[in-house]
């Protein structure tokens, strides 16, 4: 349960990659020596690394339209391991090199293989694969942050934190810990008081001050919609329930309640952070890939937890929803020099009419630049973007009345000079995508009742929960040309 | 640019790559140089880990040997007691680095002292729980001492086992985060313990409880790793009617606390207790069934695998049927959950191919789909184009493998899907994907060929629709080769991949003459290429377009070299095609006409060439001058079948040879009388007079080259174990390299043969060394075997030793003693006075052993004596080594011990001095005075 060797590398386009941080553990890499015998193979000098590793990721010679090591059709790239191919050591291999990539940074980590050195044991087997796995996660929020691209001059810092990172969470090479993802550092924290209570490993200390407890609920809806007798439209919700509790105590007890209104389907394929100390068994019957029952549990979904000092996502959760909150169709017609545009959207009765934003992105791929366009809106702005070749539609904070509004003209290209291109966008294949969000509703009805969160402490804390709705790669695709499958299920 | 600078700089470049930096230097000399500064106490302490870092990520290069290992971390511990206690974060560095020193140099394995005084250390930095004695302040040494035991429990299993009590104590006492450490530490050696007593024929329920009770020294064992149980055939078993009744206990009780672990350690700790109830028939697996709601709900994916090992541990016994179709359908559902990350759906896909069945059908290993796969159940896997490609091409792989088991019906459904998807992945392809999108294409239509290759209607249309891409892309011509090879050498029957390349040769024949432009012709060449390889399809139209080409148009008389030799490179495997006989006049005319009109000598010669060849010899003789024998065969063919144009082929025939094996090496000859310098001085006769002998010992160096090389004597022989093919090897070339740079190259020496069974030759190679330190020479052989074949051997590397280095003073042989005397004592007098400032001096004492000291002098120094005044007990003794350095002995014989004075004018050999001296003197007590 070890990892041999830790690297972050980072490749700007159209320069070899660079080694900004590693670590090797000889302790491991000794074990290793002597578990492989005569099928060791010792881990390469840092300056041949970033080599291997883009090889094997594909990221060399981007010029090159074919190159047999990097885009050989039997080597497959379809497992978190690859496996870095060593010059001249007789064609040896070293594996598995567990690898996450952001934006221009690789982390990657070779965990020890505790097994017989032949047959090369399937990667499930090995205990080292799923830690190498979660410490890379942890690590890739150390270094990136939720931002997901960190400033330059603030990755170096953290960079330059990680040897003292390591000392606490993997000093040997045998993880303890996640790094601590960065920017989440708790504001008031006092020592563990001790006494007989023994103080939790993810907990540095406790909270002293004023005991709040917020809870809020973030639904995401996605949604394929293709007007089409043909083709099915499909739509689903997922819920992340994220909390912070500032509750004093070494092991407070908290429960955070979710319910579900009467008829509402059941929450599937939850998932729940290892801080909740117990489960009802019915909570978890409910999965997304099974047999929708009619019959099972639909709440309440309660989770006793003792909470961490940091935020951290409490429960995520899916969800069958009977209707998309937006229904929309999209009709793209050519005509002699331009294109014919119609977009209708539909606001569902049961959903709010009170948006925080709601904007509609239309794009026409592989066209030469846009030149005149002649659309109305029945509501809202439209704004065009020539250089991208994107209309937007800002619907603003409400549908009209009557729920429904329309986007109607013609788009002419001229110029000589071409826009974006999609290689699945060809054609008449084209879709509208909506990005808005909803304060305070959830498309599967759960909500975190704020009487509903129980703290057994002395101090009777505040308690804020919040819920909203937002979009997550909703597409409406042109009816009148091919759209891509994007889900099995309405297929068969 | 300050110190600190300095060497941040050097540390980088050496864990850049420590064989570059060590090039410049030595490890003996950077190691000596790491552990000066650290004592310096004008330097932070962050400073001094960036120092300790090289250490603690490199230790064996540091250390190359136990005893330098146990040296360096005697060194270590000296700095780590004398750091101050505020210094916590160095002190825990420090702690780090004398844990890997002593487990990679081998000191632990080796039990010695100084291991056990370190793990005395250890254990005692761990007792002071809660921090009482030593403030909260330390609380990260504990933490480090408490990981540091674990790898050294883990490195040398058992340790810990006589201990167990103590430990179990300690993890009871601290509350702190630290009681995580403890924990999993008293896990470890339980697990280890309860193993090693499995080894036990019988065991008796005393000699069971005392493990509990442990509460002794540390349990030195012969080292040997332990493979996790899910690794070994058998699992090794206590036997039965054990009391268990204390160590379920202990286990109830550290599960209930496990919930207080982070994620990661959780899973450590609940893998090492599935280990100790599956050795321990007494507990039942049901002691883990209170934590298993609380794992089966985890978002955590090393929780997850902790529960899936639990479930391969135990199956039956502790998961019902429903646990398992429920657990199942959680790993189907993990494997698409949109909130977890790529690489861990990644991964839980390939936790369902190995999923760990209660009654699992093959226990191979191999990708294997659980029963209760359905088609319906992996129906949310479906592979969609929006998926990044990783997943897709998993996602496909799973599926081809779940509609290849299915029942007809929804197997049907589920194939024209996947097909349907790789159609839909070509369309993306045809209008211009990038080329990740090409290569993750390339690899799905692989997959699905792999698996549904049979399904003729199928594989046509895959090929109707692929000729009709190239058609348009012809820039995809690598990877249909590609394609077409792997699907043939991974499935037994080769027809689909002769009918893509038929269908490609068509679809180049109908190509309009207006789309054969130069840039596309060299795509077609290298398809007609693959394709004149394959006996099935006929290959007149090929010849024909060949022809028609050339003849339409200027190609020519633009006469490039790489389209005539690409063309080239298709007639040649047209030559050795089964049916030549059928075209054998439209080649000719080909050949023909190239050998004529191609406006390229080198072109025109090789048409000629083939020409020749496919008029005058059969094909049997023609395709056995063309075979590239992989084996050899005799000399003279493989000469034809060099001067072929084929690219490949020239590679392949004019390539030496490598092989892997030693083929021969260089035994050191082992007197030394006839090293000398390079050049004799002249006669220099001892007048008696007043000559400064030193000036006349300096102005020999004024000649260049003067004393600067070594002369070292070897045999060239074969290695022990050699094929007979080797047993006469000629022209044989050595060619030497240096690890380091601190030597002048050596020029490649040629021997002329080595026979097996004759007198070995002799090879004197000379080395000038720029810094006379110890080196390694790293060399090879090229040379031709009688069969005519040449080859490239790495032999074994050869090691320059300290002493090997070491000359006489290069003054002449006539010149008197005196006069050596008067030279030793200029060069003593001016070291001693600082002069050169690389001078140092030293002092180094011995206690003689068995061996008498005339003895040892004999021994070692008798060409290096400068005065022996064995009846005064004192002697002088002078090392030259090249280019220009001097190492001088006094040697006085006190009572009780051996006085050795050192001096030299490069204090950087005293640490050469010092080892070289401790080895001759091996067997006497020795102590060491820096001077």
């Amino acid at each position: 349960m070890s990892i041999r060797a830790l690297w972050v590398v980072s490749h700007e386009k159209g320069e070899s990659g660079k080694v900004r941080f590693s670590r090797r553990f000889p302790t491991v890499e000794f074990r290793a020596k002597s578990l492989a015998g005569s099928h060791y193979v010792a881990v390469p000098e840092d300056r041949v690394i970033p080599q291997l590793l883009l090889t094997e990721l594909g990221l060399v010679d981007a010029d090159k339209p074919y190159v047999d090591i990097r885009d050989d059709c039997a080597h497959q790239h379809r497992s978190p391991a690859v496996e870095l191919l060593i010059d001249g050591q007789g064609g040896k291999t070293l594996w598995p090199v567990l690898t996450v990539t952001q934006g221009t940074l690789i982390l990657a980590c070779l965990p020890l293989v505790e097994a017989p050195p032949e047959p090369r044991p399937p990667l499930p087997s090995l205990a080292s694969v799923s830690q190498g796995l979660a410490f890379l996660s942890g690590l890739q929020d150390f270094l990136c942050g939720s931002g997901g691209k960190p400033e330059p001059d603030v990755l170096a810092s953290r960079l330059g934190a990680l040897p003292s990172v390591l000392l606490q969470v993997c000093p040997l090479g045998r993880p303890l810990d996640i790094p601590p993802p960065s920017g989440l550092v708790p504001s008031a924290v006092a020592p563990s008081p001790g006494g007989a209570q023994k103080q939790p490993a993810w907990k540095a200390g406790v909270h002293r001050g004023r005991a709040v407890v917020s809870v809020a609920l973030t639904e995401k809806v996605r949604s394929m919609q293709y007007g089409k007798s043909s083709r099915q439209d499909i739509w689903d919700v997922y819920g992340v329930v994220m909390c912070k509790c500032e509750v004093e105590g070494v092991l407070p007890n908290v429960t955070v309640t979710l319910t579900l209104p009467p008829n509402g389907s059941p929450l599937q394929d939850i998932l729940v952070h290892p801080c909740v100390t117990s489960l009802d068994a019915s909570i978890l019957t409910a999965c997304s890939v099974d047999e929708n029952d009619g019959s099972a549990f639909s709440g309440p979904y309660k989770f006793p937890f003792s909470p961490p000092l940091e935020l951290f996502r409490l429960c995520s959760y899916t969800s069958q929803v009977p209707v998309p909150p937006i229904l929309g169709s999209y009709q793209l017609k050519a005509e002699e020099n331009h294109l014919k545009v119609n977009v209708v959207l539909k606001l569902h009765e049961s959903v709010k009419n009170s948006f925080e934003y709601c904007e509609a992105h239309i794009p026409f791929f592989n066209q030469n630049l846009m030149g005149s366009v002649e659309v109305k809106v029945s509501s809202g702005q439209l704004e065009v973007s020539k250089e991208k070749n994107l209309l937007v539609w800002v619907l603003g904070q409400k549908f009209p009345k009557s729920r429904e509004a329309t986007l109607e003209g013609s788009v002419h290209f001229s110029g000589t000079v071409t826009g974006p291109s999609d290689p699945l966008c060809t054609g008449l294949t084209a879709y509208v995508k909506l990005y808005f969000r909803v304060p305070d509703l959830t498309l599967s009805g759960c909500c975190v009742d704020q009487h509903s969160v129980q703290v057994y402490s002395s101090a009777k804390p505040r308690i804020v929960t919040t819920r909203e709705l937002v979009s997550s790669e909703y597409y409406i695709w042109n009816s009148t040309g091919d759209a891509p499958v994007s889900s099995g299920y309405t297929v068969l | 640019m300050t110190i600190a600078d300095l060497w941040d700089q050097r540390i980088s470049a050496f864990l850049l790559s420590p064989s570059q930096f060590l090039a410049t230097s030595t490890s003996e000399i950077f190691l000596a140089e790491l552990l000066h500064e650290l004592r310096n106490d004008k330097i932070n302490d962050q400073l001094k880990i960036l120092l300790v870092s090289a250490l603690l990520e490199h230790p064996t290069i540091l250390c190359p040997s136990a005893s330098v290992g146990e040296e360096t971390a005697l060194e270590l511990l000296s700095i780590f007691s004398q750091t101050p206690q505020k210094s916590i974060s160095l002190k825990c560095n420090v702690m780090l680095a004398i844990t890997n020193v002593i487990i990679c140099t081998s000191c632990l394995a080796t039990h010695t002292k100084m291991a056990e005084d370190w793990l005395d250390l250890l254990f005692q930095t761990i007792q002071d729980t809660n921090d009482y004695r030593c403030g909260q302040s330390q609380q990260p040494l504990r933490a480090t001492a408490c990981d540091c035991l674990r790898e050294m429990e883990t490195c040398s299993p058992g340790l810990l086992s006589q201990k167990l009590e103590a430990l179990y104590l300690l993890k009871q006492q601290e509350t702190s985060v630290l009681h995580q450490s403890y924990c999993i530490l008293y896990t470890l050696g339980l697990k280890n313990a309860i193993r090693i007593l499995t080894n036990q024929k019988e065991v008796t329920d005393f000699e069971f409880k005392s493990i509990l009770g442990g509460n002794e020294g540390f349990a030195w064992r012969t080292n040997q790793n332990f493979l996790p149980i899910n690794m070994i055939v058998q699992v090794p078993q206590l036997p039965q009617g054990l009391d268990c009744k204390e160590l379920k206990s202990i286990m109830s009780l550290l599960l209930e606390e496990s919930y207080l672990l982070t994620p990661i350690s959780q899973s450590s700790l609940m893998r090492d207790l599935v280990e100790v109830v599956a050795m321990v028939p007494g507990l039942s697996p049901t002691l883990f069934k209170s934590q298993l709601l609380r794992l089966f709900g985890t978002a955590e994916v090393v929780l997850m695998h902790a529960t899936l090992f639990m479930k391969d541990t135990f199956t039956d016994s502790l998961f019902t049927a429903e646990d398992e179709n429920f657990l199942l359908k959680r790993l189907v559902g993990s494997a698409q959950h949109p909130l977890l990350r790529i690489p861990e759906k990644l991964f839980y896909m390939d936790c369902i191919l190995h999923f760990p069945e209660n009654r699992p059908i093959s226990s191979s290993g191999e990708e294997c789909l659980p029963v209760l796969v359905t088609p319906r159940l992996a129906a949310s896997l479906l592979p969609t184009v929006f998926n990044d490609s990783a997943t897709m091409l998993c996602r496909l792989n799973l599926l081809c493998l779940v509609h290849l088991e299915a029942d007809e019906g929804e197997a049907d459904k589920g194939i024209a899907y996947l097909f349907d998807h790789i159609m839909a992945l070509l369309k993306i392809v045809d209008s211009d994907g990038s080329r990740e999108v090409v290569v993750t294409s390339f690899r799905a239509l692989f997959i699905f060929l792999k698996h549904f290759n049979g399904m003729e209607e199928l594989s046509e249309k895959l090929i109707d629709k692929l000729r009709d891409i190239y058609s348009r892309h012809c820039r995809l011509a690598p990877n249909l080769i590609g394609l077409a090879d792997r699907i043939q050498e991974c499935l037994d029957d080769p027809i689909w991949s002769v009918k893509l390349l038929r269908g490609l040769q068509k679809c180049i024949m109908e190509m309009p003459p207006l789309q054969l432009t130069i840039h596309n012709l060299s795509w077609h060449l290298k398809v007609l290429k693959r394709v004149a390889k394959e006996g099935q399809i006929t290959q007149r139209n090929t010849i024909y377009l060949l022809l028609n080409v050339l003849i339409n148009s200027n190609l020519c008389e633009r006469g490039k070299w790489q389209i005539g030799n690409a063309v080239l490179a298709v007639c040649r495997n047209l030559l050795e095609h089964p049916s030549i006989d059928q075209v054998f006049i439209e080649l000719a005319d080909l050949l023909q006409y190239i050998s004529v009109n191609y406006n390229d000598t080198d072109i025109k010669d090789h048409a000629r060439f083939y020409y020749t060849l496919l008029t005058n010899l059969s094909w049997e003789k023609l395709t056995g001058v063309l075979a590239k024998g992989p084996d050899g065969g005799r000399a003279k063919e493989r000469s034809h079948s060099a001067i072929m144009a084929e690219s490949e082929g020239i590679a392949s025939n004019l390539t030496v040879c490598k092989t892997e094996r030693h083929v021969l090496q260089l035994i050191k000859i082992q007197d030394k009388v006839s090293q000398s310098t390079s050049e004799s001085s002249e006669s220099l006769e001892d007048t008696g007079e007043a000559r400064n002998w030193l000036e006349v010992y300096q102005e020999q160096f004024q000649t260049p080259g003067f004393g600067s090389e070594v002369t070292l004597r070897y045999n060239l022989t074969h290695a022990e174990e050699t094929d007979p093919l080797f047993d006469r090897v000629f022209s044989i070339c050595l060619h030497f390299e240096f690890k380091d740079s601190n030597y002048a190259k050596v020029s490649d020496i040629h021997v002329p043969c080595v026979f097996r069974d004759r007198k070995p030759p002799e090879v004197n190679v000379q080395l000038k060394p720029f810094q006379p330190y110890p080196t390694t020479l790293c060399f090879s052989a090229m040379f031709t075997t009688q069969d005519g074949r040449s080859w490239h051997s790495q032999l074994p590397d050869v090691s320059i030793s300290f002493p090997e280095i070491f000359l006489p003073l290069p003054i002449a042989t006539n010149a008197s003693s005196a006069c050596r005397e008067q030279v030793f004592d200029h060069i003593w007098e001016s070291a001693a006075s600082g002069n050169p400032d690389k001078s140092a001096i030293s002092l180094f004492c011995f206690k003689p052993g068995d061996e008498s000291l005339a003895d040892l002098i004999k021994t070692h120094f008798q060409g290096y004596l400068i005065t022996d005044q064995q009846s005064e007990r004192f002697w002088k003794v002078l090392f030259f080594l090249p280019p220009m350095c001097h190492v001088l002995l006094r040697i006085t014989q006190a009572e009780d011990a051996v006085q050795v004075s050192i001096a030299t004018d490069n204090w950087e050999l005293l640490p050469f001095v010092n080892s070289y001296l401790r080895n001759i003197t091996d067997d006497c007590s020795t102590t060491v005075t820096d001077g």
